[in-house]
């Protein structure tokens, strides 16, 4: 007989309990780090100590059949990828930067990328996690099977809070299967500022399910392997009449061009290419802002965005326009003042600062959890504040 | 207070009419979609508006008086029954405050109908793609806590990731904007953990929702199978080849006698073992090679034939058997005990067959009808608990059964929630300690446990989370153990 999962404790939880029973016995505040990757995006946090969850790596459970994997939180997206692609399955959540990323700090962190427009967020494909609470308690939410209402939703609760309530130690993932003809079309993006809105709106209102859609400015294009001038990428999947037959819609749009799916491989990367002039050995990371509204928005904020970043030649700005959110992708060097007049041109939208150096958090990112109720719930399981303290701002 | 008090102080908020105290109006409220249970709240109040519904919870606050929101009360789990407290309607709260076409978004009031909703938007070629079987009466409010699913969740997911913001009202009187339209979410997912929260974190007053263009092309399929093990591989292999149907919906022999012996015969075919309900969706060429494809593994698993809907109203009676079959369940006998547990796909097989020992052992009836694409099982048996023995014996298999999913590696609930009907199983799959965390979340929404009390974790599940470590000690070794039985299941 197998151990019920309910009473299983998986011997990453145990390690880890063990380094937070020592810090919450001494409040020590930890930074806890998957491989590291993400230590530079420079959110200031006042820990004595790292914990890296980089150790517990590996499967826990992968059927095929069932098109879930379990695997503990040390993982990278590689390992994933490898292990799955063998079956000619995918875990469709490509975050920005590399697949040397973990699993743990992906769904911490709720990392997604252009696929999110196809497959959802990673709060819409992860099933199941277990976590160890800031007083060391192992607690588990959700399952192993695709669907699951059982209990309140500690799953939701944990995708994307930045390990300040719960350290993620392990992960179930809803898997899909490749799909079996892939295509990746250039659409050209209008010259005319004013005709970039018609271009979006008729693409998205177009009889298609991409899964993905992306507006590149002309630096990103070029970047990328395009000719240097803007374009929009679409990723079709399916079958290969499903497929073709949306090519022919999309190509009655004009404009339109296969390309090397590759393309999508060097937007992930975009991140950690210096912008702008590199300060050997250890060049900065560069500032990545999102700005979320509704799709119906996305060109008035590109063409605003543009604007505000012509002075910039290096920054590079791209757009999951069905998502609603355009992308920039600054030089370390920019500044308070270009990062503020960003936000301040974008009334109403959502900005989400990805990476800034250490010394702009404070001025840009106002805390996001300063409600009763996140207030509350970072209490409640992390009651003595050691969990990558201010990471969420202060 | 005492409950006159209570009662004119609310009828004052919402009228007369819409306080209901008598044992006798009260009789509708005594129970909801499962039958089997009766709790009689101690009176029930009807807001008329948002700003009624805010001030009712306030004035609840105000007397420390518990209170169970409730929607169309179809939920098959016993979450909105109330006892001995107030029961909160939210029925009529249903307009649809907005719809924005461009950006597939529409605002809506709890109360709204999940079906009228549908009709509202079809005119502009848009759906809300949750759709329960009980679409015609259930509301936004209840599927958004209980995060319902329904047949073309295979495809098009939950209502988790249908719903982008929520305004809540908690049940101290404050209203929070949960979630975000745009999608975006920096923070805690508080919407997140809202939804599926089964009414105990407080009242959703409205929810942003997306919306989904129609697809243009639509295949319904039926194939009949002389065995119940091949409709369960054949179930497996359509999964595992990575075709992802909008559809597929498993009904086994009994359930076909019942429905094609109802009004809502579907002409299914009544010698057949078991029949897959299947659908595929996206462009024309495209679905055609689906159905292609899926004609060939079922064939190749054993089907006796694929038969294809070639008209609108061919495909709406196929549909109409399916979503009709809990009530045409209904009639066979005067109780139903509905199951809703999920197993791993793969699994289907073994444990259907286990499904069919445990039945024959205790001698009931098993009606299996459910979303077979998610593993999401409905073993329903239809009793008369009036009879003891019968009771009892449904009763063990119901144990038995849900035993049987676990094992298997899956879950006690997929889409009905866990309310009153499984609070006693839900310890098989979380440790007390996790039970202990969801105990404490609900406590930062609800401290006093007012809204929905006794509902979803278990009382002794909630003993205190002390401030200090937790133990070395396997908190599996702290597990209360509580046989469904003593929870009056
Ligand atoms: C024949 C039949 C078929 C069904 N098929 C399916 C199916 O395919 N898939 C599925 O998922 N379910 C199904 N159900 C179950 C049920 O219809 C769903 O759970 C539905 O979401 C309940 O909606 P309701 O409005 O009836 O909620 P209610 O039963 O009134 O309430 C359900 C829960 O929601 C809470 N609640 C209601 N409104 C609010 C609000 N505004 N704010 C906070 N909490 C609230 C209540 O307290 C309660 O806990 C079926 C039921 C029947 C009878």
């Amino acid at each position: 007989m197998t151990i019920p999962l309910a009473s299983a404790i998986s011997p990453a939880a145990d390690a880890v309990r063990e380094v937070i029973l020592e810090a919450f016995g001494g409040t020590i505040p930890l930074r806890v780090s998957g491989r590291g990757h993400w230590i530079d995006a420079g959110r200031p946090v006042p820990a004595k100590k790292i914990l890296s969850l980089a150790p517990h790596s590996g499967v826990v459970d992968y059927v095929p059949g069932d098109l879930t994997i379990t695997v503990r939180g040390g993982t990278t997206l590689r390992e994933i990828e490898q292990i799955v692609g063998h079956e000619r399955q995918w875990f469709p959540l490509d975050p920005y930067g590399s697949d040397d990323g973990t699993i743990g700090a992906t769904v911490a962190t709720g990392s997604f990328g252009p696929l999110a427009h196809g497959f959802g967020r990673a709060r819409d494909l992860v099933l199941g996690l277990e976590f160890v609470t800031g007083d060391g308690r192992v607690v588990r939410g959700g399952g192993r099977v695709v669907k699951n209402v059982a209990g309140f939703d500690l799953v939701r609760l944990i995708t994307g809070s930045w390990g300040t309530i719960g350290i993620v130690t392990e992960v179930t993932i809803r898997l899909y299967s490749l799909p079996p003809h892939p295509l990746t079309l250039a659409l050209k993006v209008p010259d005319a500022p004013s005709a970039l809105a018609q271009r979006i709106k008729s693409l998205l209102s177009a009889p298609i399910n991409p899964l993905a859609v992306e507006l590149l400015d002309a630096e990103v294009a070029g970047l990328v392997g395009l000719p240097c001038r803007p374009a929009i990428l679409v990723e079709l999947g399916g079958n290969e009449a499903a497929v073709n037959s949306q090519k022919d819609v999309i190509a009655a749009l004009g404009g339109a061009s296969e390309v090397f799916p590759e393309v999508w491989r060097r937007l992930r990367v975009l991140d950690d290419l210096a912008a702008g002039p590199a300060t050997y050995p250890h060049p900065e990371p560069n500032i990545v802002l999102r700005i979320s509204s509704l799709p119906g928005r996305v060109a008035d904020i590109w063409n605003m965005v543009k604007k505000v970043l012509e002075p910039l030649p290096s920054a590079r700005v791209h757009s999951s326009v069905g998502l609603g959110i355009v992308r920039c992708i600054l030089p370390p060097s920019s500044g308070f003042e270009t990062v503020h007049t960003l936000v301040e041109s974008c009334p109403g939208a959502t900005v989400v600062c990805e990476r800034m150096p250490r010394e702009l958090w404070p001025l840009i990112s106002p805390s996001v959890v300063a409600d009763k109720i996140s207030q509350g719930i970072k209490r409640t399981f992390d009651p003595q504040g050691i969990l990558n303290p201010c990471i969420l701002g202060s | 207070m005492s409950n006159v008090a209570l009662a004119e102080k609310l009828a004052v908020i919402v009228g007369d009419r819409f306080v209901l105290q008598r044992d006798g109006d009260l009789l509708v409220y005594n129970s909801d979609g499962l039958p089997g249970y009766r709790r009689k709240p101690r009176l029930a109040v009807f807001p008329g508006s948002r700003e009624e519904t805010v001030a009712v919870v306030r004035a609840l606050a105000d007397a420390g008086a518990a209170f169970v929101p409730r929607g169309a009360g179809t939920g098959l789990s016993g979450g909105a029954l109330a006892d001995d407290v107030v029961l909160l309607g939210l029925h009529r709260l249903k307009r649809v405050m907005s719809i924005d076409q461009e950006n597939l978004r529409a605002v809506v009031e709890p109360g709204v109908v999940n079906l009228v909703l549908n009709k509202t938007i079809a005119p502009l070629g848009l759906l809300y793609a949750p759709d329960p079987s009980s679409e015609a009466a259930c509301t936004i409010g209840g599927n958004l806590a209980e995060n319902a699913g329904g047949p073309h969740c295979l495809k098009y997911g939950v209502t988790l990731n249908h719903i982008l913001a929520i305004t809540a009202l908690l049940p101290n009187g404050e209203i929070m904007s949960l979630g975000n339209p745009e999608g975006e979410i920096d923070g805690y997912d508080l919407r997140g953990a809202f939804i599926g929260s089964e009414g105990c974190f407080g009242v959703a007053l409205d929810a942003t929702v997306r919306l989904t263009k129609k697809p243009v092309a639509v295949r319904t399929m039926l194939a009949d199978f002389t065995s119940v093990d091949s409709a369960a591989h054949v179930t497996s292999a359509i999964i595992a080849s990575g075709i992802i149907p909008a559809a597929l919906e498993f009904m086994d022999e009994a359930t076909i006698k019942v429905v094609e012996s109802s009004v809502y015969a579907a002409g299914y075919p009544s010698d057949a073992a078991a029949v897959l309900l299947i659908e595929v969706d996206g462009n024309e060429a495209g679905v055609s090679a689906d159905r292609d494809a899926i004609e060939k593994i079922c064939l190749d698993g054993g089907a006796r034939a694929v038969k294809v809907a070639r008209t609108e109203a061919e495909r709406g009676r196929l549909w109409q058997g399916r979503k009709k079959a809990f009530g045409a369940m209904g009639r066979m006998a005067p109780h139903l005990v509905v199951q809703d547990a999920v197993i791993p796909r793969t699994k289907l097989a073994p444990v259907l067959r286990r499904i069919a020992e445990i039945a024959a052992a205790n001698r009931v009836t098993v009606c299996n009808v459910f979303h077979a694409g998610d593993g999401n099982l409905h073993p329903n048996i239809p009793y008369n608990a009036d009879d003891p023995d019968e009771s009892e014996r449904v009763h063990r298999s119901m144990g038995e059964i849900m035993h049987a999913c676990v094992d298997a590696g899956g879950s006690i609930t997929g889409e009905h929630g866990v309310g009153l009907d499984k609070i006693g199983y839900i310890d098989l799959i979380f440790s007390a300690e996790s039970l202990r965390a969801m105990c404490r979340l609900r406590e930062v929404f609800d401290p006093d446990h007012r809204s929905n009390p006794g509902k979803v974790v278990p009382i002794h599940a909630c003993q205190e989370w002390r401030a200090t470590p937790a133990g070395r000690k396997s908190p599996a070794s702290e597990l209360v153990a509580v046989s469904a039985e003593s929870q009056g299941v």
